[in-house]
């Protein structure tokens, strides 16, 4: 195998590149899916027939919880990988559980605030508006949950291996889906919650 | 859903059809069993990562949907035939139409493209696999399992029946609450998944794994084509994936995206569907080109003319492919600025296609040109195809299209751009490169004859419909009064029909008699033709070449044969290969029966089902295979062999 | 301990709250819809970028043009398709 022993271990090999790249262009088809969901909301979103509109069901409160705990989990996240790249094992380990726990905190209020919703008659099958609500919101936790079980069994992987070209490159492929999820949920931050406080 | 709905019942054709599903099953079983060929096929094909295999079963599943198809587009125009035919309800002949359409479209004209692709890029572009053979084999078992799944749904539980684009509220649960649509949103959602993976695969293979010196701009111009179609891929396929996911949310979880009261937007469904749905055509036309520039090329023995502009025409009309959609709903209503626009950039899509014509004609100005099978099937293409595209200009005309909007007009104009566009070029390909594969050339004269059959028949078949169109025939209409005057063309139409299902018969014999008779090509480059594929023996040893070739120029292995310079310098070394695997199949599988399971609304299945996909995808993260290593004596053995010489 | 927290982690890290609660004011304060979305989409591309080029290593990649044709296309693409269904399913009917 031809290793280039400039670059950081998660792309020392030519696999480990080709992944890399091939990750990023998953994440370009993973934008567009996103787009279109948010397509479908801000067509549907003033379309409450006679359900409540975003005004009446949004909260502030949890939903800046939620953007505190997903952003703080992308720097840890960032750190992860830093410490990684410094062959430091221990507190790149440490990182990726306090991304991983600020995850499933986000995830817990996220499903807190359904179950709201829900309580207050605010269901999938109530309107156009909270169908699209729901299932962008949906398809966004969804996508925390999968990286939860990944970033989970990457733990696995790590503590038993250590940092090899494989779990390195594996590490810094979960580090891109990680941040990508915190970027997706600015933007339903600004433009489902705050703009529909607005 | 009561039991006695599980099974299509009531119509003698579904039967005849269960019976044969259940006899040809058991044949293949008792056959496999019978020559013990069991352990060979799980060995050498269900396992493989190999790109050629993985291609090979991506064409074979296609020219079976090829016939699938066929089939569906017969019985239509069985039943049009004549006025006031009886031969099918209007329930069955909606099934027949909406299958037809989505078979023929995801499940021949893409697995065959696809197919044809995973064949040649590697080899093309002197690689010896794709980037993640793994991943290969998962996108065309993913692809199987939506495959299998549509096609069960005609004896179990009912086929899609509101058209290939399923419009709201048609397609909703209210209207159409058989689980066909079902079927249609979760049999498409696997393929699809497969299909992005591929998209992924490809562009990081050609991104990345081209032989030293190939740069961008002498890549051949088929993987120029399968580049831009696989960021048309890329792009396009999560908007089907999310359009699918909605759709399922309304059918089943009681969703308003798509309703008609609580605030739903019935045409929203449209939109979405022709914004994957157009690029979606490019798709599957794009690489035709790629097919036609190659094969054009090579028997007229000259360079493709205005390499360059054939590039830049294609990233255009990649661009452009994401502008147009809403042209296929015209008459919704929205407005002359909306109509106004995609009027505008419809149009502005003929430009570039008309520089790649002219270019073809070009290429063929002056060359000695050879008539072999491909070829007609490339020359055919520029004249039939233009009448396609002429016609959609015509279409493209938002006021005009008011007249011709969901006529038969229409039906003709696809058919015109997708038959000799894309099945001609993928039939053309496939006489081209089978060499390739299989180390023999199908026969040529038999080959020439099933062309004309087809070439001749397709016209006699779709040309009345111009004029049927004309005189105000809508689709997708079941029947006809004597009174319309219909009749005399449409039974013309049926003739055509039946001459071209009798040239794909004679294709398939053409196909038999050559694995049979044919006599074996030693060269490796039957055609003289000019890219790396031919350098290789045929047929091409796992991993492809022994030696990577070094690129300096366009048409690396015209210019070694002219200059009598080598590709390869050097000694063997040990190659690295992947191991094959069972987990892809096991993964396709499973995603079969978790769909089977949504399909029917069986939550607890289904959740067991997708647990198990979660638990394979964590089998193969844990999973530590690093491949193996093809010795130096072995290849030495392999090539010798292979080059026919003696050791 | 300070070589595991980066000055650049940091600084993003920081800014990204900063930029957060700049797109709250928003609706602390009365402005007009057009000046919100402004400040809403100012802050969201720039809160993209932070995480772009700071935490996911965008510009270290060897294959950097084909990242970001990669990016620029799907953005276009999303974009495409966010106004497109906008204009063609809203603003269409809208415009005389």
């Amino acid at each position: 195998m031809k290793l280039d022993n400039t670059l950081p271990m998660e792309y020392r090999s030519e696999e480990n590149s080709n992944r890399i790249l091939g990750f990023w262009l998953f994440l370009g088809a993973e934008i567009v899916l996103f787009s279109t969901l948010f397509a479908v909301y801000l067509t549907l979103w003033t379309r409450t027939g006679s359900g409540p509109d975003a005004k009446e069901i949004f909260e502030i409160g949890p939903v800046l919880i939620e953007t505190f705990l997903l952003l703080t989990s992308s720097f840890t996240c960032g750190l992860a990988v830093h410490s990684m790249r410094l062959g430091l094992k221990k507190p790149s380990m440490v990182f990726f559980g306090i991304t991983l726990l600020l995850g499933l905190g986000f995830l817990g209020v996220e499903i807190m605030e359904f179950v709201t919703y829900v309580n207050e008659g605010a269901t999938l099958q109530t309107s156009a508006f909270l169908s699209s609500l729901f299932v962008l919101l949906g398809t966004h936790g969804l996508h925390v949950l999968m990286g939860l079980l990944w970033g989970g069994g990457l733990m696995l992987q790590i503590r038993r291996e250590g940092y090899t070209l494989e779990t390195s490159n594996k590490s810094f492929i979960f580090s891109l889906y990680w941040h990508f999820l915190d970027v997706v949920w600015i933007f339903i931050f600004s433009f489902v919650y705050l703009k529909g406080l607005m | 859903m009561k039991w006695d709905e599980f099974f299509v019942t009531g119509e003698p054709m579904i039967y005849g059809a269960m019976a044969s599903i259940v006899l040809a099953s058991l044949a293949i079983v008792v056959g496999l069993t019978y020559f013990k060929k069991w352990g060979y096929l799980w060995r050498e094909w269900l396992t493989t990562v190999d790109h050629k295999k993985i291609g090979i079963m991506y064409i074979i599943a296609a020219l079976l949907m090829l016939f699938r198809g066929g089939m569906d587009g017969l019985l239509m125009r069985a039943q049009l035939a004549i006025p006031e035919n009886g031969l099918l309800d209007a329930q069955h002949y909606n099934e027949i139409f909406t299958t037809h359409g989505l078979i023929m479209i995801l499940f021949m004209a893409m697995p065959f493209v696809i197919g044809l692709m995973n064949v040649v890029i590697p080899l093309q572009i002197g690689a010896r696999d794709v980037a993640f053979p793994r991943l290969n084999a998962v996108s065309f078992w993913l692809f199987f399992a939506g495959a299998m799944l549509l096609n069960i749904s005609f004896v179990i539980g009912g086929s899609p029946d509101a058209g290939w684009t399923a419009y709201f509220p048609l397609a909703s649960i209210e209207l159409s609450p058989t689980v066909g649509n079902n079927y249609y949103s979760i049999a498409l959602q696997i393929a699809g998944i497969g299909t992005l993976l591929t998209s992924v695969n490809f562009l990081v293979t050609i991104l990345k794994m081209r032989a030293p010196g190939m740069k961008l701009m002498r890549m051949p111009m088929f993987t120029w084509s399968v580049l831009i179609t696989n960021v048309i891929i890329l792009f396009a396929f999560p908007v089907l994936t999310v359009s699918l996911a909605l759709m399922m949310f309304d059918r089943m979880f009681g969703a308003q995206f798509f309703t008609m009261a609580n605030g739903g937007m019935d045409m929203l469904w449209a939109n979405l569907f022709w914004v994957w749905g157009h690029p979606e055509v490019y798709i599957v036309i794009l690489p035709a080109f790629g097919i036609y520039s190659e094969i054009i090329s090579t028997f007229s023995r000259k360079n493709l003319y205005g390499y360059k502009s054939m590039v830049y025409s294609m990233v255009i009309i990649s661009l452009l492919s994401f502008l147009v959609w809403a042209h296929h709903f015209y008459t919704m209503g929205h407005g002359v600025t909306v109509n106004g626009f995609f009027s505008i950039s419809t149009m502005a899509i003929a430009v570039p296609t008309g520089v790649k014509i002219f270019n073809w004609l070009f290429t063929l100005r002056k060359g000695k040109i050879e008539f072999t099978t491909p070829m007609l099937y490339s020359l055919a293409f520029i004249p039939i195809f233009t009448i396609g595209g002429v016609t959609g200009v015509m279409l493209a005309m938002a006021s005009a299209d008011y007249q011709y909007h969901n006529t038969m007009f229409l039906v003709a104009h696809f058919h015109y751009v997708l038959i000799p566009g894309t099945v001609f070029a993928v039939l053309a390909g496939f006489y081209y490169w089978f060499p390739k594969l299989f180390g023999f050339r199908l026969n040529d004269k038999q080959g020439k004859r099933a062309f004309w059959l087809i070439a001749v028949s397709f016209n006699v078949t779709f040309l009345p419909l111009f004029f049927l169109g004309l005189k105000g025939m809508t689709r997708r209409t079941f029947t006809y009064s004597a009174e319309t005057g219909f009749g005399p063309l449409n039974m013309l139409a049926s003739i055509g029909a039946v001459g071209l299902a009798l040239g794909f018969v004679y294709l398939v014999y053409n196909i038999y008699w050559s694995f049979r008779y044919a006599p074996r090509d030693t060269t490796g480059d039957p055609w003289d033709a000019r890219t790396l594929e031919w350098s290789t023996p045929s047929p091409v040893p796992e991993y492809n070449f022994a030696l990577i070739p070094k690129v300096d120029g366009l048409d690396p292995f015209w210019n070694s044969k002219k200059t009598g310079q080598p590709l390869t310098e050097g000694e063997y070394e040990e190659i690295h290969m992947p191991n094959n695997s069972g987990q892809p199949f096991i993964l396709g599988m499973i995603f079969m029966a978790f769909g089977f399971c949504m399909v029917f609304s069986w939550w607890v299945p289904s959740i067991v089902f997708g647990i198990g996909i979660v638990i394979m995808l964590a089998v193969r993260s844990f999973e530590r295979d690093h491949g193996r290593h093809i010795s130096v004596k072995e290849i030495k053995e392999t090539e010798q062999r292979l080059r026919g010489e003696q050791s | 301990m300070k070589k595991l927290f980066p000055i650049q982690h940091v600084m993003g890290y920081l800014f990204s709250l900063i930029l957060s609660v700049v797109a709250l004011s928003v609706i602390l304060w009365d402005m007009s819809v057009a000046l919100g979305l402004t400040i809403l989409l100012i802050c969201a591309a720039v809160q993209m970028s932070v995480q772009l080029f700071m935490f996911m290593h965008i510009g270290e990649n060897k294959s950097k043009t084909a990242l970001y044709t990669n990016l620029g296309y799907a953005l276009l693409v999303g974009l495409i398709t966010i106004f497109g269904t906008l204009f063609t399913m809203i603003w269409g009917y809208q415009i005389k």
